[in-house]
């Protein structure tokens, strides 16, 4: 099992500071990030993604529970007797050497032959396509630019695992979608297990092979991006990633009872109470708006917002529960909802799901 | 800009502004070096001061001496151990500041801004007080009834007094002393813009602590190690009070022995010879340092 995984933590727990002023940042997080993968935190501000790296890297050290990189026990060693490199979100690029030098920092540092590093540094700079900038200083370069230096920087050695603390959050939503492409592109190309962090979802979704969702110290789900977004398993996850409608009811088998209102079918989770009151949820992209009849649930327009591409629409239930609907806007622009007006709202099977949490 | 008569005149008007102050600056800067080098090649007057005519036995006797009776020349050993005493101190001084400075302006520039402020104000407290007075301080407690050598013969750690006070070791300590705040503060200036993050990064880069300070902390912060030295440098080559007072009579400096000139001496021509030796040696040293200190980090050499 052990030689699936490049980095695992075991009930990790990291208290800063002491006494009154103590702060609990990582609250027993247990993870296996499998090798070659591109392993996603996810969370907000504040959740501990930083500090899970940290004790990976080994700025920090847990304080209960383990590291073990590759089956080894790293739980104390120092970061550089570490076979682990990271990506600075302020990048740490060495303003006195150049884009060359900074590269070929680390393998320096290990004390390659000058000719390997030669060799690896000019494979890097390749790989990361600034062959032109090799000479230039850290100050004579963009942001983009830094950024794929800071990257080919903490690649050269070769490490086990890539850390990415927020690397694109300083660029522009232009270059930050080229970076994306390019970050995917370089993983894929090495080979090399990256752990990645951001608190941008789609970032997430987009690049990752698994995401791992944080809030407030704790690991809440690990999955694949689309169990992650399809198979939320609580109603943070469901809300944090894309959007979520969330109704009340009581469960009674395949059914959800709205109230005296309508009766849905909704799929359970794993670990979602049986019978009884619960929650689900169901994405606006899910609902589908049926006008002048027919099957569905009765719901009346409260209001309809034009978006381009898309439109969304905010329908209540009988029983007064607001939903939000989004739809792919017809070409004349106009979806025809106006307030007040009576619609049918269906969806497919499967879309509805109760979440393993009592309402 | 050039197409704009405007901001022409503006830039004239801005010249002319300055005018009298780089005026100033020009006479004031190159005025007493030209006086010294004009009267470098004159003649000592009887009662000090220059007789108005060229010879350039100043210069002879920078470093030869010609024996009075019979006109002989050998080297003027004297001349020579006083400048060899003075390099000597001045950069066991610059070397020694900088290893108690560093840590000190490492430690202030890491602490949190208000202890910070306060660190700093304690190490600008000694300007507040003359010169004069805190060497005679240092005198106080290194001299053999002083307190270091009351202090050391109390606790019976020594039976004789150590002889400190007229030695060159008096001399370095006191210049370190007086000079240290000179090395602090551009240092501290410098550590100040340090980014820590490229600490952690130098360690994840599987550096050593020990490599991350020479090849990480130490290039970057160049700049003020320059500039801490030069301004520690060159006040401690050209000192007076310092060696005068912890040095006595014997262990002079050069600008012991230039004043010597100028009074006892008068040898006002021989004074304003070794003035400008001492201008040369300075500036020679600050090329060579310079040159030395900016070119010295190629990675790969
Ligand atoms: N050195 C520290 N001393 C005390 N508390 C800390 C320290 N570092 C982090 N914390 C606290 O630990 C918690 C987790 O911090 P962490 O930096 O891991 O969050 P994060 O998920 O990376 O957040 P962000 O997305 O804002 O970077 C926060 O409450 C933070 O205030
Ligand atoms: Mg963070």
């Amino acid at each position: 099992m052990s030689d699936e995984n490049a980095v695992e933590a075991r009930a990790a727990r990291k208290i800063y500071g002491q006494g009154a002023g103590a702060v609990t940042a990582l609250d027993g997080v247990s993870l296996l990030i499998r090798k070659g993968e591109f392993f996603t935190l996810l969370g907000p501000s504040g959740c501990g993604k930083t500090t899970l790296l940290k004790l990976i890297a080994g700025f920090e050290s847990p304080t209960e529970g383990q590291i073990l990189l590759d089956g080894t026990d790293i739980t104390y060693d120092p970061p550089n007797r570490r076979p682990v490199n990271t990506v600075f979100q302020s990048y740490a690029l060495f303003p006195h050497l150049t884009v060359a030098d900074n590269i070929g920092f680390g393998l320096r540092m290990q004390g390659r032959p000058k000719r390997e590093v030669a060799d690896t540094v000019a494979r890097m700079l390749a790989l990361v396509r600034l062959e032109a900038m090799a000479d230039r200083k850290p100050g004579q370069l963009s942001g983009g630019q830094q950024q794929r230096v800071a990257l080919a920087r903490a690649l050269a050695p070769s490490p086990k695992v890539l850390l990415l603390d927020e690397p694109l959050s300083a660029l522009d939503l232009q270059l930050r979608k080229e970076m994306q492409v390019e970050l995917k592109r370089l993983q894929v190309e090495t080979g090399i297990t990256f752990v990645f962090v951001t608190h941008d979802q789609e970032e997430a979704l987009t690049m990752s092979d698994r995401i791992g969702v944080m809030q407030a110290g704790r690991l809440l789900q690990v999955g694949d991006p689309r169990a992650i977004y399809t198979r939320p398993a609580n109603r943070f996850v469901a809300s944090f990633i894309g959007e979520s409608n969330f109704l009340t009811g009581t469960r009674d088998g395949d059914t959800l009872a709205l109230g005296a209102g309508p009766r849905l079918t909704a799929t359970a989770m794993d670990g979602a109470p049986a019978s009884g009151p619960v929650t689900a949820a169901i994405r606006p992209e899910q609902v589908r708006i049926v006008q002048g009849g027919g099957e569905g649930i009765p719901a009346t327009v409260v209001r309809s917002v034009y978006f381009g591409t898309d439109t969304h629409a905010v329908v209540a239930l009988t029983d007064g529960t607001e939903i939000t609907v989004r739809m792919q806007s017809p070409a004349s622009g106009d979806a025809g909802l106006a307030p007040g007006q009576e619609v049918r709202l269906t969806f497919e099977p499967g879309a509805l799901i109760v979440l393993p949490e009592v309402a | 800009m050039s197409g704009d008569p405007q901001q022409a005149a503006a830039a004239r008007r801005g010249w002319l502004l300055s005018a009298p102050a780089l005026l100033l600056l020009a006479v004031g800067a190159t005025g007493p070096l030209a006086i010294m080098l004009v009267y470098s090649f004159l003649e000592p007057g009887d009662y000090g001061n220059v007789e108005w005519a060229l010879s350039f036995e100043a210069w002879f006797n920078v470093i030869l001496n010609r024996d009075i009776f019979d006109g002989t020349l050998s080297f003027a050993d004297a001349h020579l151990s006083i400048f060899w005493r003075s390099a000597k101190l001045a950069l066991l001084t610059t070397l020694f500041a900088f290893v108690v400075g560093f840590p000190t302006a490492w430690f202030i520039a890491t602490r949190n801004a208000g202890a910070r402020t306060a660190l700093l104000f304690l190490i600008t407290i000694p300007f507040w007080t003359n010169l004069l007075i805190r060497t005679f301080a240092i005198n106080q407690i290194i001299r053999n009834e002083g307190f270091l050598n009351t202090f050391l013969l109390w606790i019976g750690a020594i039976d004789q007094p150590i002889v400190m006070l007229y030695t060159d070791f008096a001399v370095f300590l006191g210049m370190t002393y007086v000079y240290l705040p000179l090395m602090v503060l551009p240092l501290f200036a410098a550590i100040d813009r340090f980014d820590m993050a490229l600490l952690q990064a130098g360690y994840d880069l599987y550096a050593s602590r020990w490599q991350i300070l020479r090849h990480v902390i130490v290039p970057v912060v160049k700049p003020g190690i320059i500039a801490g030295s030069i301004l520690v440098f060159i006040p401690a080559l050209g000192a007076y009070v310092t060696p005068r007072i912890l040095g006595g009579g014997r262990n002079m400096m050069i600008g012991n022995f230039i004043e010597l000139q100028f009074g006892q001496g008068r040898n006002w021509p021989l004074g304003a010879a070794l003035s400008v030796v001492l201008l040369v040696l300075v500036s020679a040293a600050l090329i060579v340092y310079t040159r030395f200190a900016t070119g010295g980090d190629k990675p790969h050499g």
